[in-house]
């Protein structure tokens, strides 16, 4: 009886009591239906689904223990019908056999094809659970569901007549409760029966249901046997858990279509395809010529198929999954990815068959989480609220020294100050000044325990007075302002930080970010570019860096003499080395301007997506604070709203001479 | 080629090296299609049916066991020759058979332990499976063959198609007749995940593990299987009995054994 609606809330309270020892009542009465009844029956020490003459052949007092490649069956200590979860059988072998004539074709006299009429068995099924309702269903949209439709199915389903049971206990491998396709049974059925100590709290939810029920010797449940039969689904919930994430599960497996796991798996994958067979949802099928030995008659007979067949994507040049991995990659996507294109669910719906007839034990709840495991929610940090934010105040810092990076420019390291400057982020700048000199915006390139650095090129009358103080000198600083380098955008990606001459001062507390946090990155790589060797900032950290195995670092130069050893080309030759896949960059660029809009454009021609390139871009500043307007860039204050702007952020404002 | 309507009987010959003659008992046992083959196919040679003996060309041979003596060698080639089609008819002729066990054993030693006079005993250290001599046109695996097989391939000769032989797991037959599987509900051993189907899962119809005769299908992992069953509780003693059946020798079985047994197979004999 196809897709039976959920029953209204006043059907759902029309409930009965039937006692354990009254079930025959319901089997002799699908079977004065004119229905073959099938239910669970102990075969060859599983719980399968055969025909079944009486209550006599249900699995009184059996549970079935389940983990992965393993299933047994122990002894309950009460005498339950059906105190086990799901086993080795689907209702799909009665709705889509294993092996089904599809057609035939005959050539004495007239030549022609013959497609069999489908003339369905009356079955009943008893006992079947939420997440087989779930699955049934799922079919109903593979099946049904299109333009091309699958007769043979659409007579099996709706003759069959469906005695729903609910969930009371769960096994290891039982994981509806992730799918949301159970314990509870919403719909999709008959009758429903929920088993408790004495028997069971049955519901009619169809007109031929409530027929089959009415003739019932069932009573009304009293109120605390249908609040028994509410709480223990309840408690199968509670049970079982939410073991494997599911929201947007989907989407991240489509983008781990290299992960490394699939080879690992398809290591200890024998390939014998017994998850397909076992799945309830698996549909795919071959077809098998038979003849006769004169020619004249033949058969096409359609098989249950498995993708993870050597020869199930093969043509006559070749296969287009030629390998183990790609074979297991195309199984696990399409039930948990590529499903939901085609059909708008998933095509697992939690029962856990998959995982425990597997030979070799593979969980697939296991290798999603390996494979595309849940992102962690991104906590944006904020900015601390700045010191002496106004143009006219100053904090005060001491100067605790000087380190000469290159000809013109020095490292200051600045101590004894204001503790929110310690709490700035990598990006952030200060205004420094001292008494005479007006403020300059300088970035911090480091953060110390005790302070920060500030690397100053002497280029003006302040960089230049700042750059020849004497450690115990003191300076007034405000801040730390404006935007930081957005580090999160690189979770799980490759962090890419491309720096040109002194661009990588705002850049240096980055990259000590980064490697910090290594394992939240794909990879970290440094492209530094200079014009020349001995302009290179930073010399100690980049050869500790070049050491490390946390981060790759490459250096280029413009011009150098015969003693230098390294590469020499501006920076965007470096992008040619890139080994990865450059839609899952995230790269942070600092330098002069005209280099950025050069390396911009080369990260995009490699296909870095826009949003995921970060600049720092400089600006004349006399406040830094957003008020004395010099810094606009278009509608932007670099001083407020960045120096850190995403690429798109600023849109056609980069790269255009003139704003 | 005889093709549909051709009048023509397509001569059979049936041809037999180091074997039991169990496959070619399975052809005579084809009791209800015997008429219907001999009515289409004109059977000209078959030691285990009559001594009549008649010359090639045949259109096709079937070929039972494996390369195991010096004469042997000669006489697949001449087959060949001889044959437009040339099938091997199980585990003897496609992979060497229980026989190729001493690939890895001490051939003299054997040949002392079993004859009298093991110096009038002409045999070579190795068995070998047909192919390894001269090209095959098809395998029918199977200690021994499986008799559909046998007729699909006939009829498929007499049609003019591929025969329609499946390379899929054993399991794909359990589960698609609804056995139960025994590794994951008893814990007991099987081959079936490995070895190639065909027998309509006869062994484990009847309640018992896969013993593989039928080899290893295109690509079988079985280095993972065997760590599998290892895993299981199996001990390696154990695991080498199951891979060193009837197709010890067929790769990658031929690998697990030579692994488990910690003994490398002799070098075999002249190859084509």
């Amino acid at each position: 009886m196809i897709t039976s609606p959920a029953p209204s809330q006043a059907a759902a309270a029309r409930q009965w009591f039937l006692a354990r020892g009254d079930l025959n009542s319901l089997i002799d009465a699908l079977k004065e239906s004119g229905r073959r009844v099938i239910g669970p029956t102990i075969r060859d020490g599983a719980i399968v689904y055969d025909e079944i003459a009486s209550a006599g052949d249900l699995p009184a007092g059996w549970r079935d223990e389940q983990s992965a490649g393993h299933y047994r069956l122990d002894r309950r200590t009460d005498e339950r019908l059906f105190g086990y979860t799901v086993g080795p059988t689907s209702w799909k072998r009665f709705v889509f056999p294993p092996n089904l004539t599809i057609s035939t074709a005959h050539r004495s006299g007239q030549f022609g094809f013959d497609q069999p009429n489908p003339e369905p068995p009356q079955l009943a099924f008893l006992g079947v659970r939420a997440c087989e309702l779930a699955a049934l269903a799922i079919e109903d949209r593979v099946f049904l569901g299109g333009q091309f439709q699958d007769e043979d199915f659409r007579a099996r389903r709706s003759a069959a007549f469906i005695v729903a049971v609910q969930c009371t206990t769960s096994s290891g491998t039982c994981f509806c409760t992730s799918m949301g396709t159970g314990p509870e049974v919403h719909g999709g059925y008959d009758i429903l029966l929920t088993e408790i100590d004495e028997g069971f709290v049955v519901q009619a939810g169809s007109p031929g249901g409530a027929a089959i029920v009415a003739a019932l010797p069932a009573r009304r449940p009293s109120h605390a046997e249908s609040g028994a039969a509410v709480d223990m689904v309840e408690a199968v919930r509670a049970r079982i858990g939410e073991t494997l994430p599911i929201p947007g599960l989907a989407e991240r497996l489509k983008l781990q279509l290299d992960n490394p796991r699939w080879a690992a798996v398809a290591e200890r994958c024998v390939e014998c395809g017994n998850c397909t067979m076992a799945c309830p949802t698996c549909f795919c099928t071959a077809v098998v010529e038979r003849s006769d030995m004169d020619g004249k008659l033949a058969a096409t007979d359609r098989l249950w198929d498995s993708c993870f067949d050597s020869s199930f994507a093969r043509v006559a040049g070749g296969d287009f999954r030629a390998r183990p991995q790609d074979r297991y990659r195309q199984w696990l996507t399409h039930k948990f990815s590529t499903w939901v294109d085609q059909f708008g669910t998933m095509g697992c719906v939690g029962c856990g068959r998959c995982i425990t007839w597997c030979p070799v034990h593979i969980d697939v709840r296991e290798e999603l989480m390996a494979i595309a495991p849940p992102v962690p929610p991104v906590e944006r940090p904020v900015a601390v609220e700045p010191v002496a934010a106004s143009p006219g105040s100053f904090s005060i810092a001491r100067v605790a020294g000087v380190k000469a990076e290159t000809e013109d420019t020095y490292t200051v390291s600045l101590s004894d100050m204001d503790p929110a400057f310690l709490r700035g982020r990598p990006g952030q700048f200060v205004m420094i000044a001292l008494p005479a000199f007006p403020a300059v915006p300088i970035s911090i390139s480091r953060f110390r325990s005790n302070g920060i650095d500030l690397t100053i090129r002497a280029v003006g009358p302040t960089s230049t007075a700042l750059t020849n103080l004497h450690p115990g000198s003191k300076g007034g600083v405000r801040g730390p302002l404006g935007t930081f380098w957005p580090i999160e955008d690189a979770y799980g990606r490759h962090a890419v930080v491309v720096a040109g001459g002194v661009g990588l001062s705002p850049l240096h507390g980055l990259v000590d970010a980064l490697v910090a946090n290594r394992d939240r990155f794909e990879t970290v790589s440094l492209f530094y570019g200079t014009r020349t060797p001995e302009d290179r900032l930073f010399q100690d950290d980049l050869a500790r860096w070049a050491a490390s195995s946390a981060i790759d670092v490459a250096v280029t130069v413009d011009r150098a003499g015969p003693e230098w050893k390294g590469r020499v080309g501006v920076v965007t030759t470096l992008f040619d080395k890139i080994p990865w896949d450059c839609s899952k960059v995230t790269a942070f660029v600092v330098g002069p301007e005209r280099m950025m809009q050069a390396s911009v454009q080369g990260l995009i021609s490699k296909g870095v997506p826009p949003d995921r390139i970060v600049i720092s871009m400089e600006r004349h500043m006399e406040c830094g604070i957003g008020l004395c307007g010099h810094c606009q860039m278009a509608g932007r204050f670099v001083c407020k709203d960045g120096p850190v702007f995403r690429l798109n952020d600023l849109g056609e404002m980069f790269n255009r001479e003139g704003i | 080629m005889a093709t549909i309507g051709s009048t023509a009987r397509p001569r059979v010959a049936v041809a037999k090296f180091a074997s039991c003659d169990g496959c070619q008992l399975t052809i005579l046992d084809l009791e209800d299609q015997l008429l219907e083959i001999v009515s289409r196919f004109d059977i000209v040679e078959f030691p285990e049916a009559t001594s009549r003996r008649s010359p090639g060309p045949y259109d096709i041979v079937f070929v039972e066991g494996s390369i195991s003596a010096p004469e042997h060698y000669d006489q697949i080639k001449e087959l060949r020759k001889q044959a437009r089609i040339l099938v091997t008819i199980g585990a003897c002729a496609s992979s060497g058979g229980i026989q190729a066990l001493r690939n890895w054993a001490d051939h003299d030693a054997f040949r002392a332990a079993v004859y009298e006079h093991p110096e009038w005993v002409e045999s070579l250290a190795t068995a070998t499976p047909v192919s390894d001599h001269v090209k095959v046109d098809a395998e029918l695996r199977g200690c021994p063959i499986d008799g559909s097989q046998l007729l699909e391939l006939l009829t498929a000769v007499l049609v003019g198609r591929r025969p329609q032989i499946r390379d899929e797991a054993v399991c794909r037959e359990c589960k698609r007749k609804g056995i139960v599987c025994m590794v994951v509900a008893r814990g007991e051993a099987c081959m079936g995940p490995v070895t190639t189907s065909g027998c309509d899962a006869l062994c484990p119809t009847y309640g018992r593990g896969c013993f593989g005769c039928f080899g290893p299908r295109a690509g079988a992992n079985a280095a993972s299987w065997s760590r599998g069953l290892q895993k299981a509780g199996r001990p390696p003693e154990e695991v080498w009995r199951l891979f060193a059946g009837f197709t010890a020798y067929a790769e990658p079985f031929r690998s697990v054994v030579t692994e488990l047994g910690a003994k490398k197979p002799a070098p075999a004999g002249p190859r084509r």
